[in-house]
């Protein structure tokens, strides 16, 4: 029976904490006997290591110890770790990959000391080709790696090849229909190239680990959205069994994808045990844009439409740019690949997706995972094709969007993926067909839609357990981290409707590997469906066992607050404990290797609307969005309020992504790796008017009707601007950022 | 280097640290968080640091300033105040109140600056309009994002504050 | 960072004793943003800092003069600055300008002395102060001399500071007569480097501009006095066609910098359309930032 636990908006729980400045980061942490760790990262893009000069650093006054790969060798015989290919040195062996990859660490106790001996060490390099871009990676004579090692985690990374001479770490296929017959038969076909800009997630918590030899064992905290990811990968590192390693992870201040898989870990963990010392590594800001990054993306476009504007055949070719380390690009590239022809309904569809080796910083996982780079296109030419044909915008789309009953591309139903009722949303809430300003003199306006979609990623477990005290109070534990999404709260309250207790009386545990159970990652807006549905049939597991602890002591039933009595009852005093466990992993069917063709390829879709209003200064090419409208498909919401932060949380920093964001290389040098050249938005940047909409919708199999949202709204910003922006001044960008100098040379270039 | 680099211009000193005389030795090339985190103090953080992000906001002599880019020997003999000061009486201050209540934060990392910020904002201007708001908190960033729910919860807070 | 020794001088006076000798390795040190920046990334590393905090309350004073002119003190704060009433009054364009330099903390600490001697083309105060005809006072223990603001900053980074000099204060001459307005343009974030800075101070007397003062800042390699476009306005009223005139050759003039806010030539652009766009606020009367 519900009790209102599910669909209210319950106070985060650890709201005090962090208005107070007292909640719990691994930032705050030290342990007696620490060592503060300082990288010495690599200045040349790609090179062999012909000697590190590591005297003058040791000699420093202060200092514990320096290290370099070939101390890290001594301990792991293969350091090379990844989620999806074993690829990466704990720390630089042989051969340098990117400027700024780790080459050496230095050790001492004050972090300062260790700042600066690590630039007393020296290190020559024999320069070697190196490879920038995606596209010439395709080709490239420079070869990143001599040869790649499949990792086999995953299930669906499992048919990754071990490759020679080649940057191509994965490529993902499908082919539906005739396309060659249909571009044939098309009365016009479109092709069009868009590019996506490399950028950094920027937690303001930069990323840091902690690890601390134990009898043993080894006890990481780590700021990581995936702490079982990081248990057994530093153990396979190690050839421990995974009980030997204890992952803690407390909040985390901001993720966005940067903190996943494996990053600092390997290496506090193998320099704690070479050292017999915790070691905790802080990163600085500029460190991060060194560590990982968002792919920079390269889509080739090619679509056949009839003259009333149906779409009838795509070819989609992406160049994913991944950098040096493939981490988890290869499943960015498949998952999001497949997507890659939009939610519209098209017979003849070839899709090519490519992840790239490249000597720039790592790129992995960036909230959308892959998504915005691809709705970015998509959604940019069918404003093309409208304008060409002379269609509205919002028409076209209406004309050739799924239905719910239609198969996408990969042949999965579009199941619960309202995709036309978020685009008649979007359009209602910007009363598109109604009288629109388009300014005059130098200032003109302009509004845009765009629509789109998400796979969760499949298949994947998580495990939740929920214990009842013999007061009636009641535990959960879990491994999904709180980055700020509200997980922690968000799940209790599934604890406390199947409980009939009150969502605020659930104590949520904070992952820690030797307490909280198996959880794949916090990534791709999994843990709402994931580890909602594990909580729930941990929760309804504990309330099984009440319902027979009240049987064995004679009770007809029990509620919420009754709990204690049972114990009582049936110990004769405050004492026993109920545990209920749930795991959840949902149905999935791979990609035939041949067509890329599933049935079951996702437990879920999500699809986010944008709308955007924009006014563009003619003569300058600035322009400012005057509103920005977000419409998410996520199921009932488990908690409203917060869902809301996470729609227009989501859009903002896209806005950022979109309109300011760029990191600057220059020779695979980042040249901006600080606020204060690479600029994230501020409070002058946020648009004044700001709408998010929940479509009332209902994921029918997610828990309580919900699924996530952490990225719905990220989808169409882009997109949408670019649209808002051609109709008010004419041009059409096709390269993030759009910048007001980009802008201007393009209207330029238009009235010349 | 020489030998003793680092330790050029260490000294103990004594300043006020959230109403509490102290003393603490310190070296030359701390910066105020550096100095916090030694009395554990951990709402102060340098995330950005080069001034930009606010994570490091302290109150010296009364005077907002960004912890990151003060040295830590410049406080001697002047009173610091963090944001830990802000509920001492075991109640969450007005500001506070007012982020929880209007739900005014996600992953929580940049709040105790925004605190602190708003907090000097209402001292110099209790009825501030919603551009002020915005340019006086221009130096605090906030990468989740929460900037619409923060200009609500500086609405509520100054609303309460003027009872 | 490194070890460095904080030296606290109990007066002016004997700061500029413990910068007599023009050593390299020791440093004044203000508000301390900017050299504090420089010091943790390891531009520059020096052996001593003389820290200004704190000396004599008179060096961070703001005064009117006698002649209704301003005097501030080199230790004065930007915020002092920003909301100091006779600030407002006599010069608002300082007054305007100040909520967009920066953000409020750095503006609590960093001095006005400190943003003239940084040298930094993307400041804001020091064009402003160049159009309103200040003059930067130096002081050193060999005695005090006076230069304009437009003359005191030579190059990138570069100023006309001598070693073991310090500024002590900057002397702006009363403003009757004179109207003045300042744009900050930024090309990526709203608060962010200026891409380019424009301020303009113009004498009127019978609807015509008497005398002209153009200076452009951050997009040029140091602060610029622009007297192409000052020939144009001179001695004529404020029209369109003559404010169009003098934007476009200020655009002709102005040698733009290519950097991470803008390749030159949209600098150029941006000057055209903002000096523009200044010079109509300002002869529609409207206050400009």
């Amino acid at each position: 029976m519900p009790n209102g636990q599910v669909g209210r908006s319950v106070p985060r729980h650890e709201s005090a904490e962090k208005v107070t400045g007292r909640a719990e980061y691994v930032h705050n942490l030290s342990v007696a006997g620490m060592l503060h760790l300082k990288v010495f990262r690599s200045t040349v893009a790609h090179g062999r290591i012909l000697s590190i000069d590591t005297s003058e650093a040791e000699a420093m006054p202060g200092v514990h110890a320096v290290l370099t790969g070939e101390d890290i060798r001594k301990l792991v015989a293969e350091p090379y770790y990844g989620p999806a290919f074993h690829d990466q040195p704990v720390l630089a062996l042989d051969k340098v990959r990117y400027v700024g990859e780790p080459v050496a660490v230095v050790a001492a106790r004050d972090p300062y000391v260790a700042a600066a001996a690590a630039e007393l060490i020296f290190a020559e390099y024999e320069e070697l080709p190196a490879v920038d871009d995606e596209i010439e990676a395709m080709t490239s004579d420079a070869v990143v790696h001599d040869e790649l090692r499949p990792a086999g985690t995953f299930p669906d990374l499992k048919h990754l090849d071990g490759k020679r001479d080649t940057n191509v770490a994965l490529d993902y296929h499908l082919k539906r229909g005739d396309p060659e017959a249909a571009f044939a038969a098309a009365d016009h076909v479109f092709e069009h190239e868009f590019r996506t800009q490399p950028v950094m997630h920027v937690p303001l918590e930069p990323m840091v680990s902690l690890a601390v030899p134990e009898q043993g064992g080894l006890t990481i905290h780590t700021a990581s959205q995936s702490p079982s990811f990081v248990r057994s990968e530093v153990a396979r590192l190690l050839g421990w069994a995974e009980n030997r390693v204890r992952v803690k992870v407390p909040y985390l201040g901001g993720g966005f994808g940067a903190k996943l898989y494996i990053k600092l870990e390997a290496l506090v963990a193998c320099v704690a045990l070479i050292l017999r010392k915790p070691v905790k590594l802080s990163l600085t800001m500029e460190e991060q844009f060194y560590t990982i990054t968002k792919h920079a993306s390269t889509f080739r476009i090619k679509t056949g439409v009839n003259k009333d504007g149906r779409i009838t055949a795509r070819h989609c070719a992406v160049y994913w740019n991944g950098g040096a380390y493939a981490d988890i690009g290869p499943r960015v590239t498949q998952k999001s690949g497949f997507t890659a022809p939009g939610p519209y309904n098209i017979e003849n569809v070839e899709i090519e997706s490519y992840a790239l080796y490249t000597n720039r910083p790592p790129a992995g996982a960036f909230r959308g995972f892959g998504i915005p780079q691809l709705v970015w296109a998509y959604e940019s030419q069918i404003d093309v094709i409208a304008d060409e044909l002379g269609l509205d915008r919002v028409a076209i789309r209406r004309l050739n969007l799924l239905d719910e009953t239609d198969p996408q591309a990969t042949g999965t139903p579009m199941k619960d993926a309202p995709v036309k009722a978020v685009l008649e949303r979007v359009a209602a809430l910007m009363d598109w067909d109604g009288p629109f300003d388009t300014g005059q003199g130098s200032i003109r306006r302009g509004r845009g839609v765009a629509v789109g979609f998400k796979a969760s990623i499949s298949p994947t477990t998580s495990v939740a357990n929920v214990t009842v005290a013999a007061d009636g109070s009641c535990s959960l534990a879990m491994s999904t981290v709180d980055m700020g999404q509200g997980s922690a709260t968000a799940h209790s309250q599934i604890v406390a409707e199947v409980l009939g207790i009150r969502a605020e009386d659930v104590r949520v545990v904070n992952p820690d590997t030797d307490v909280t159970p198996y959880d794949m990652a916090t990534l791709g807006s999994r843990s709402t469906y994931h580890m909602g549905h594990a909580v729930r049939l941990a929760a309804e597991d504990a309330r099984a066992k009440l319902d027979a602890l009240a049987g064995e002591v004679g009770r007809d039933g029990w509620d919420g607050n009754s709990i204690a009595s049972l114990f009582l009852a049936r110990y004769g005093m405050q004492a026993g404990t109920i545990t209920g466990s749930g795991t959840y992993m949902p149905s999935y069917a791979k990609p035939d290797p041949a067509t890329g063709f599933s049935d079951n390829i996702t437990p879920f879709w999500m699809v986010g609307g944008t709308g955007i209003e924009v006014e563009v200064d003619t003569e300058t090419g600035k322009a400012r969005i005057t509103k920005l409208i977000s419409v998410g498909d996520l199921g009932k919401p488990l908690n409203p309020r917060i869902v809301e932060t996470q729609l227009s949380g989501g859009a903002l920093m896209q806005v950022g992504l979109t309109m300011l964001e760029d990191m600057a290389l220059d020779g695979g040098q980042v040249t901006n790796a600080s606020f204060s050249d690479y600029k994230i938005p501020g409070f002058a940047d946020i648009p004044v008017e700001i709408v998010n909409d929940i479509l009332p919708t209902e994921q029918r199999d997610g828990p309580f009707g919900a699924k996530g949202v952490g990225e719905t709204a990220t989808f169409g910003v882009a997109p949408a601007l670019a649209s808002a922006i051609h109709q008010a001044v004419g041009v059409r960008v096709t390269s993030l950022p759009i910048t007001p100098e980009k802008l201007f040379r393009l209207m330029q270039e238009r009235t010349a | 280097m020489e030998s003793n680099a680092m330790e050029i211009g260490r000294k103990r000193m004594a300043f006020t640290l959230n109403g509490r005389a102290v003393e603490a030795d310190v070296p030359s090339y701390w910066n105020l968080v550096d100095l916090l985190r030694d009395f554990d103090l951990f709402g102060a953080r340098e995330s950005c640091g080069i001034g930009a992000c606010g994570c490091c906001t302290v109150l010296v002599d009364g005077t907002a300033m960004s912890g990151c880019l003060t040295l830590a020997q410049t406080v001697e003999g002047k009173a610091v105040t963090t944001v830990e000061d802000q509920d001492r009486d075991g109640t969450l201050s007005v500001v506070q109140q007012a982020f929880v209540d209007e739900a005014a934060f996600q992953c929580g990392f940049c709040t105790p600056g925004f605190v602190m910020m708003v907090g000097e904002l209402l001292k110099e201007n209790p009825e501030p309009s919603d551009d002020e708001v915005r340019s006086y908190l221009s130096g605090n960033l906030c990468r989740c994002a929460t900037y619409p729910e923060i200009l609500k919860a500086v609405r509520v807070a100054a609303s309460r504050l003027r009872g | 960072m490194r070890g460095v020794e904080i030296l606290r001088p109990g007066s002016f006076a004997e700061a500029l004793d413990l910068l007599a000798g023009g050593d390299p390795e020791t440093r004044p040190m203000s508000g301390g943003t900017a050299l504090i920046l420089m010091m943790k990334t390891g531009v520059f590393q020096p052996e001593r800092l003389v820290s200004l905090d704190g000396v004599e309350p008179d060096y961070g004073a703001i005064t009117v003069t006698q002649d209704g002119g301003l005097h501030i003190g080199a230790l004065a704060t930007l915020s002092a600055l920003g909301r100091h009433p006779e600030v407002a009054r006599l010069t608002p364009i300082i007054h305007r300008a100040m909520p967009h330099l920066s953000n409020v903390r750095v503006r609590n600490v960093a001095c006005v002395g400190g943003a003239l001697a940084h040298g930094d083309p993307h400041m804001d105060l020091p064009p402003i102060l160049a159009a309103l005809g200040a003059d930067v006072e130096i002081a050193s223990a060999k005695g005090a001399r006076s230069v304009p603001v437009e003359q005191f900053i030579r190059g990138y980074y570069e100023t006309v500071l001598e070693p073991g000099e310090l500024i002590s204060g900057v002397s702006i001459p009363p403003q009757t007569g004179w109207v003045s307005g300042y744009r900050k343009c930024t090309t990526r974030a709203v608060d962010d480097w200026p891409a380019l800075g424009i301020a303009v101070a113009l004498s009127m007397r019978a609807g015509a501009v008497a005398r002209a003062r153009v200076v452009v800042s951050a997009a040029t390699e140091k602060l610029t006095r622009v007297g192409e476009a000052e020939a144009v306005l001179l001695d004529g009223p404020l029209r369109p066609e003559r404010i169009a005139e003098a934007a476009e050759a200020a655009a002709g003039a102005v040698e733009t910098m290519d950097d991470a806010l803008g390749s030159a030539g949209y600098k150029t652009q941006l000057l055209r359309v903002h000096l523009r766009r200044l010079l109509t606020d300002i002869a529609g009367g409207e206050s400009a930032t």
